[in-house]
């Protein structure tokens, strides 16, 4: 109760302490407020100020209230509408209506969010349901498609320039007010909501139990599960609506609740609320009172993610004992082939048709054809750099997320998870932000930089002995929401600079050097020797760790080397196609379809169709929208991750 | 010289001593039970000896050595551990699971001899699994994947098993099956094996000597015929139990 008091002692302290300097007391207008006999501060504080701060604390309990039904029903306590990606899709949603179709936006945002975090949630959910749930699973597949649709915004927020700039700052979470609908609107959804959500109680707690025994005991899962979900995710879009994109609070709050002594299940859907609230409310004053003594004015979902990464990485040894153990498990295969040799050589040769094809083919100003022999002195070099980068960049990311697979024993683990590349973002932006007229190699260096420096609180924490793969890719994710979150304040900073962030996490090969691609092409050849010497090892490892040792493998200092080359190939091929590609999760998941199952040759048909794969994604990029360049990894992403959601839900489990 | 001896071994969770204060010599040459109540500790003593997991105080050593000091891959050609629950091998085929055995003496690049073929063909003949070996794991009947799984045991040619309830999700048949085989190669081979197991009756009809845990303490150790009397019983499990021979081996029942 103790933390309570303080919560709301310094929300209303630091409220007052920016109302008070907006306005002295003594001015403060008497109800009824008419706006035409109020001056321009008095507006302000009664259709501003007073408005946010409600708006805050019932922002804040809508999404703990969320986060905990969806705690509750998915038995997996890093369920949250930022870890599911239903915020994301929400926001997504929000970004390409204004572009696209702003009539929609006429009648409210709530059915534009609302359609958005369902379109997807319920997909996350389907992955989810194949898998039986499993926390770690369902939480990488969400936060994969949340980042997914960030990315998509992103490239659609550069495509529209500086007009979309205050959705930047929307991006961010900003609780600003301009009267008291907003209020209105969130109070008329929770106490409707609150209620619903203790009629759910009880076949909740039932649900608690487990799946078999709650269906033993007479629940229909179905309904329930799929009654809890809409209220959820229809709280989250009313929020991503009001206010914006709000992160983590919707984690934080049951945690909370739990802490404060909220044991049952009913006690903790209607106390996280109450810590929603006295999360958000305080994290928004703050900003508040900041903003009141002159500081920057930053928005609040920025906030709640730097609290939020470190939150989920502080959940996490806390969840171990709250897994069912076997839930886990991979995929049943298909198929395993019978020539993996053939299949490989196959590869191959496709990878070295297309470089060739796409190196002569392509689009010039009199349509499709080959390249003129006049001008081959002139373009040929061109394009041969950016596809070795573009080839070596899918080679080194599929190679990592072929070992990160094997040694996690889990199929949806990804480079992108790794938090490498959110870091080296960070120490792309640092560098912009802190060098003047930063050159190519400052820019590489700061990125690399920042990779590493993720990469080594990634390693830090596997360090620890508890700490099983599984929980690493959480760590990974972690990592890369904070660095995310540090982003989206940096971009809503308006800041012009902001914009070049923008253009890199887009990714691009315009700006490779043949010595770049040189370099990268021999990083990547050395990774896939080094695969090859290593796959004894990853034959073994995804049989667990007590086999590994019990066959006398070197556990620790095997898994650090593993997950040290993976982070350093994430990052350099990062540096190229930009922080998400889908091609480190996709080209090991065909692998696994073209029934390539034995660990030599898995690797290096991932390594393969990686290469292909990122080559036709630069072949896109440069021939879509001729004769301007689209972003490199925003292609891969938009060809691979319908796809890959496609196979996800395809595969059942075992 | 024993073949596994504790000098005061202690081994703490956060919140629960799981073994106190252990001291214990286990015998080479013979095939021990390993038995007590749910949660008296005989995994985690397993575990100890197989170096899966370190002591939290006291010293444990194998063959004269404490287990800290020796490499991992030339423990693992002398101690085999199957664990409890066995891991899916996803898209492994039985023959390729049971020559993972053969990594101890092979290493990540070492090349495969004729004589590491011998042991992978020798191992899965002994378990009878011949006729399986291009078989996916996954596809076995849960008795042929546990004798897989004990194929690759042998593959390794440790000459000492650590078995973790070997027979807990096996039918009645396949559970003499598993034992028989295991008393079998320690009466032919002087094998020497540690074996986690539940029912008395049958660690009294295949092993030779039996440890028995109470609490993280040492109950009983001796022949495994000290155990089968209702006193012993009785102090073990905590319960009435009424021992009677048939056929030359002595068997229990609860009163």
């Amino acid at each position: 109760m103790k933390i309570a008091l303080t919560a709301v002692v310094l929300a209303l302290g630091l409220w007052t302490f920016a109302a008070l300097s907006l306005l002295p007391l003594a001015d403060w207008p008497g109800l009824p407020w008419r706006v035409d006999s109020l001056g321009i501060d008095q507006i302000l504080l009664t259709h501003g100020l007073m408005p946010r701060g409600v708006v805050a604390l019932l922002a804040g309990a809508c999404l703990g209230l969320a986060g905990a039904l969806m705690q509750a029903v998915l038995r997996n306590p890093l369920a949250d509408p930022t870890t599911l990606g239903t915020a994301a899709g929400a926001q997504l949603a929000l970004v390409a209506a204004t572009i696209f179709a702003p009539a929609l936006l006429a009648n409210g945002a709530l059915p534009v969010a609302l359609a958005g975090a369902l379109a997807v949630t319920l997909p996350v959910l389907a992955i989810g349901a194949r898998r039986g749930f499993a926390p770690v699973t369902v939480t990488i597949a969400g936060m994969l498609a949340g980042m997914l649709c960030a990315a998509v915004a992103t490239a659609l927020t550069l495509a529209q320039g500086h007009y979309l700039l205050s959705l930047v700052i929307w991006n961010g979470g900003a609780l600003s007010q301009q009267d008291w609908t907003g209020a209105r609107n969130l109070g008329l959804a929770f106490l409707p909501a609150l209620a619903l959500a203790a009629l759910l109680a009880r076949p909740l707690m039932v649900l608690s139990l487990g799946a078999e025994a709650a269906r033993g005991l007479g629940l229909s899962l179905a309904p329930l599960r799929a009654a809890a979900i809409l209220l959820a995710v229809a709280l989250s879009a009313m929020v991503s609506a009001e206010v914006g994109l709000v992160g983590f609070v919707g984690l934080a709050a049951p945690a909370i609740a739990r802490a404060m002594g909220a044991r049952s299940l009913l006690a903790r859907l209607l106390v996280a609320p109450l810590a929603g609230a006295l999360v958000l409310g305080p994290a928004d004053s703050a900003l508040l009172a900041v903003a009141a003594l002159g500081g920057p004015s930053l928005p609040t979902g920025a906030l709640t993610g730097l609290i939020g990464g470190p939150l989920l990485l502080w959940l996490l040894p806390r969840m171990a004992a709250q897994v069912p153990p076997g839930t886990e498990a991979g995929d049943a295969l298909s198929r395993r082939s019978a020539y993996p040799g053939r299949v490989l050589a196959l590869l191959l040769l496709g990878v070295v048709a297309l470089s060739l094809l796409t190196l002569f083919g392509g689009r010039g100003p009199e349509g499709w054809g080959f390249i003129p022999a006049e001008l081959r002195g002139t373009f040929l070099p061109l394009r041969a750099t950016a596809i070795t980068a573009a080839l070596a960049a899918g080679a080194l990311l599929a190679g990592s997320g072929a070992v990160l697979q094997r040694l996690t024993a889990n199929p949806m683990a990804a480079p992108e998870v790794l938090g490498v590349t959110g870091g080296a973002a960070l120490g792309y932006a640092a560098t912009v932000f802190l060098v003047s007229a930063p050159g190519p190699l400052a820019l590489a260096l700061g990125a690399g930089l920042g990779g590493a420096l993720a990469l080594a609180a990634l390693t830090a924490l596997a360090l620890r002995a508890d700490l099983a793969p599984a929980r690493l890719l959480l760590a990974g994710l972690a990592i890369g929401a904070l660095a995310s979150s540090v982003l989206a304040a940096i971009m809503a900073s308006s800041d012009p600079r902001a914009w070049m962030v923008l253009g890199w996490l887009a990714g691009s090969t315009a700006q490779v050097t043949p010595t770049g691609a040189a370099v990268l092409a021999a990083l990547a050849l050395v990774f896939l020797a080094a695969l090859i010497a290593a796959a004894r090892w990853l034959e073994i490892l995804p049989l667990g760790a007590p086999v590994s040792r019990a066959l006398g493998l070197p556990l620790t200092p095997l898994r650090l080397a593993l997950i040290l080359g993976a982070g350093l190939a994430t990052g350099t091929a990062s540096l190229l196609v930009g922080p998400v590609s889908f091609v480190g999760l996709m080209a090991p998941q065909l692998a696994r379809s073209l029934g390539l199952v034995r660990a030599a040759s898995f690797v290096t048909g991932s390594w393969l169709i990686g290469a292909l794969l990122m080559c036709v994604a630069a072949f896109g990029a440069r021939t879509a929208t001729f004769p301007y360049d689209l972003p490199l990894g925003l292609v891969a992403t938009l060809v691979g991750a319908p796809w890959l959601f496609l196979t996800l839900l395809r595969r059942t489990a075992a | 010289m024993s073949l596994f001896s504790l000098a005061d071994v202690t081994f703490d969770v956060p919140g629960r001593r799981l073994i106190d204060h252990l001291s214990l010599e286990i015998a080479e040459g013979a095939v021990t039970a390993l038995v007590g109540r749910n949660g008296s500790g005989k995994s985690t003593l397993l575990k100890l000896i197989a170096g899966q997991n370190r002591p939290t105080l006291g010293q444990i050593s194998h063959a004269g050595r404490a287990l800290a000091d020796w490499p991992p891959r030339e423990l693992a050609r002398r101690i085999a551990y199957l664990p409890q629950v066995t891991p899916v091998a996803e898209g492994i085929r039985l023959a390729e699971l049971v020559a993972l055995g053969r990594y101890p003496w092979r290493g990540a690049l070492g090349r495969f001899r004729p004589e590491d073929h011998a042991a992978v063909t020798g191992a899965m003949q002994r378990c009878g699994l011949d006729s399986l070996a291009d078989r996916l794991v996954d596809t076995l009947s849960g008795g042929e994947r546990q004798r897989g799984w004990i194929a690759m045991m042998l593959a390794q040619g440790a000459r000492t098993l650590l078995l973790d309830e070997p027979t807990s999700a096996l039918d009645i048949a396949h559970q003499v099956e598993v034992l028989g085989l295991v008393q079998a190669m320690s009466r032919e081979t002087g094998l020497s094996a540690v074996i986690v197991l539940h029912d008395v009756n049958l660690a009294a009809r295949y092993c030779d000597r039996v440890v028995a845990l109470d609490g993280g303490r040492l109950a009983l150790e001796g022949p495994v015929r000290d155990l089968m009397t209702p006193e012993a019983l009785a102090r073990v499990y905590g319960l009435p139990m009424e021992v009677a021979t048939r056929s030359g081996y002595p068997f229990a029942v609860p009163l």
